[in-house]
């Protein structure tokens, strides 16, 4: 890095904070339009009256406080961890078509659930959370290990592999199953959309955890993955451990991977979409991308997710749907307008 | 001796020329008429079919279920031995399986919105569609009353050599008749009860319309106040309410379809199911949705109903 190359990047800081705070502002005004606005309208004086005094008996207020409040912090918490989870896997894996699908989460995930319901008989929500991260868990291991083999140990491109074998691999087990029993079928439908209606407290209580420990850990490996942007090769000149290096990133990603298909299923685009946006407003510095991320995710699906309480009225339109509908088209033009930033 | 031998082959000549001639004609739901050169004997059926022609003593030799047989309401509680199993999932009939049944008939029931035999549907694969070749398919068609399926199977069940005067079968039917009197008088004696048949998601409450269902048009038909939903797709079958709109309908009765048990624990398990007055003054009761295809299994539907009838307050809601 040349010295007036470090001094233009020193200069854009103010910037890139300033940027960080309008996300902040902008994401403020989602969480506040996403407790007011749903599927029944509620009077603005109603919702305050709810949060500071609320009454047992009163509907709305149930409504704002055990349907809206839990779905917004779960939409919170789910935006952020696959921002994150995204950002770290394009980063750590080099591969900008990398996200939470990657490594056999989401199938890894998909299918522990479907097993849960067919063979123990698992309906609730609450029951899905811990079979999801038992599944994003053991598909995310046996990708790193089945990638692992071999002299190079788990180089980018072999990691991408491993994940498309095992993802189509766990994909159609899930399929065997769910075509078999239509029983599963009608449970699973409605999971595997990706949906944050029906996340009540004691699911949010569930993940949080995870995905808070998830966050934090995540927001410390933006100089990791600084390093391994630069090639496993010259990040290894520069005295990186590179194999450890991205394993904790990974580590990190799954966490956050695993915690959000828990907490509302297997999701698209949000993971794939938001670090190429990040990267686009703060350039390649993975210690501006990631917090970037973090703040964007939320405001993606919190907004998607109030699109759809409103659109198909007395019903509702599942977030995974309407993410979907927006990303993709958004993902094409996105890449059409410009080249993407080379990982 | 002599006479009693002339006799007996007299008899027996006579049946032999009879079978030669009893050609077997049934005219279906779909209004085509099936003529086979005997009365069949080797019966495929679809499970609700099957359901409706074991208890008049018409036993298949192989059923094809959507569902795992265990799951299958209208199975329930009937004898299977001996009975093959030719699929267990929508759409999913072992087509070679069927063939090596060698059978002369398969029944099934006809669904006029689909234009198709249950199994056949155009959704159902294309596989399915290669049972006609293995012997003709018919059946009655699904309409507008459960009494009525179960009449045109008993007429079907003649046809193919029930004796529908058996004592079971009568017992069956006179039982149903008292039952139903019940439910009615139960009806009568709440003239304010307004009663709502839901699946519930973790996603949405799901409103019946009385139209979509054939029992639920029974149940009208006797008495019952249904509520009506705005139902919005052209295929009339539910509306969807948003958790948050759940109340929009507040019946005295809810009936829960009771296909799956998990329905009802989603239901419970929901912050909203107790906006609704009826969840929280617990009247609540299943609904039979979709599967009943016999008099026991509708007398024994009928008689939870009525208890829930009885029991409930008919002006908890106006």
């Amino acid at each position: 890095m040349t010295v007036a190359a470090a001094e233009q990047r020193s200069s854009r800081v103010p910037a890139r904070a300033g940027g960080l705070l309008l996300l902040g502002v902008v994401l403020a005004a989602v969480l506040f339009l996403s407790i007011t606005v749903g599927a029944r309208p509620i009077a603005l004086g109603d919702v305050l009256a709810a949060i500071i005094a609320p009454a047992p008996d009163s509907t709305t207020h149930r409504i704002i406080l055990e349907l809206r409040l839990p779905r917004t912090l779960v939409g919170l918490l789910v935006g952020a961890a696959l921002g994150l989870s995204g950002a770290i896997l394009q980063g750590a894996t080099r591969n900008p078509l990398a996200d939470p699908g990657l490594l056999g989460i989401q199938s890894g995930a998909t299918l522990c659930v479907v097993l849960g319901i067919s063979v123990f008989g698992i309906t609730t929500l609450s029951g899905y959370v811990w079979l999801a991260f038992l599944g994003a868990g053991i598909a995310a291991v046996a990708v790193y290990l089945i990638a692992s083999m071999g002299r190079e140990g788990a180089t980018p491109v072999k990691l991408a592999l491993a994940g498309a074998a095992v993802t189509a691999a766990l994909g159609s087990v899930t399929s065997a199953i769910l075509i078999t029993s239509v029983e599963t079928l009608d449970q699973i439908r409605f999971w595997q959309v990706g949906a944050l209606t029906g996340r009540t407290t004691d699911i949010l209580l569930q993940v949080a955890p995870f995905l808070l420990f998830g966050i934090a850990l995540a927001l410390t490996t933006g100089r990791i993955l600084d390093g391994l942007a630069m090639g496993d090769d010259v990040a290894r000149g520069l005295g990186q451990r590179v194999q450890l290096n991205r394993a904790f990133a990974g580590l990190a990603a799954v966490i956050l991977a695993g915690g959000a298909v828990a907490a509302a299923g297997p999701i698209a685009f949000v993971g794939l979409t938001i670090p190429h946006v990040a990267r686009a407003m703060t350039g390649p510095n993975y210690r501006w991308i990631l917090p970037y991320s973090m703040l964007l995710g939320p405001i993606l699906l919190l907004g998607a997710d109030i699109i759809g309480r409103v659109i198909v009225p007395p019903g509702e339109l599942q977030v995974g749907i309407v993410t979907a509908a927006i990303g993709a088209p958004f993902f094409i033009a996105f890449v059409r307008r410009r080249k993407l930033a080379e990982l | 001796m002599f006479r009693s031998i002339f006799a007996a082959a007299l008899a027996l000549g006579f049946a032999a020329t009879s079978a030669l001639a009893a050609e077997w004609t049934y005219t279906d739901g779909s209004g085509n008429t099936v003529t086979l050169d005997h009365v069949p004997t080797r019966i495929v059926m679809h499970a609700n079919t099957a359901a409706g022609l074991i208890p008049l003593g018409i036993r298949p030799v192989g059923i094809y279920v959507d569902t795992p047989v265990a799951e299958d309401k209208s199975l329930q509680g009937l004898d299977l031995t001996g009975i093959e199993i030719v699929g267990e999932g929508w759409g999913e009939i072992d087509i070679e399986k069927v063939a090596a049944l060698k059978p002369d008939l398969v029944l099934a029931e006809w669904w006029p919105l689909e234009k198709a035999f249950s199994g056949l549907e155009g959704g159902a694969g294309s596989t399915n569609q290669k049972m006609v070749q293995i012997a003709p398919v018919t059946g009655p068609a699904q309409g507008a009353s459960i009494v009525q399926l179960i009449a045109d199977y008993e007429t079907l069940a003649a046809s193919l050599g029930a004796d529908l005067s058996a004592p079971d079968i009568a017992a069956d039917k006179a039982a149903f008749e008292v039952s139903l009197v019940k439910f009615k008088a139960a009806v009568a004696a709440k003239p304010n009860l307004t009663v709502l048949p839901v699946w519930a998601g973790t996603d949405a409450l799901y409103v019946a319309a009385t139209a979509g269902s054939s029992e639920l048009m029974d149940f009208a038909s006797w008495g019952l106040k249904l509520i009506t939903p705005d139902v919005a797709d052209d295929r009339g079958y539910w509306e969807t309410l948003s958790w948050e709109q759940a109340d929009k309908y507040q019946p005295d009765l809810l009936i829960v379809d009771n296909r799956s048990d998990a329905t009802m624990e989603t239901a419970a398990a929901q912050p909203m199911w107790t906006a609704m007055k009826a969840a929280e003054a617990g009247q609540v009761a299943d609904w039979p949705a979709f599967w009943l295809r016999n008099y026991k299994a509708y007398a024994g539907a009928l008689d939870e109903l009525t208890a829930a009838i009885d029991a409930a307050d008919e002006n908890l809601t106006n």
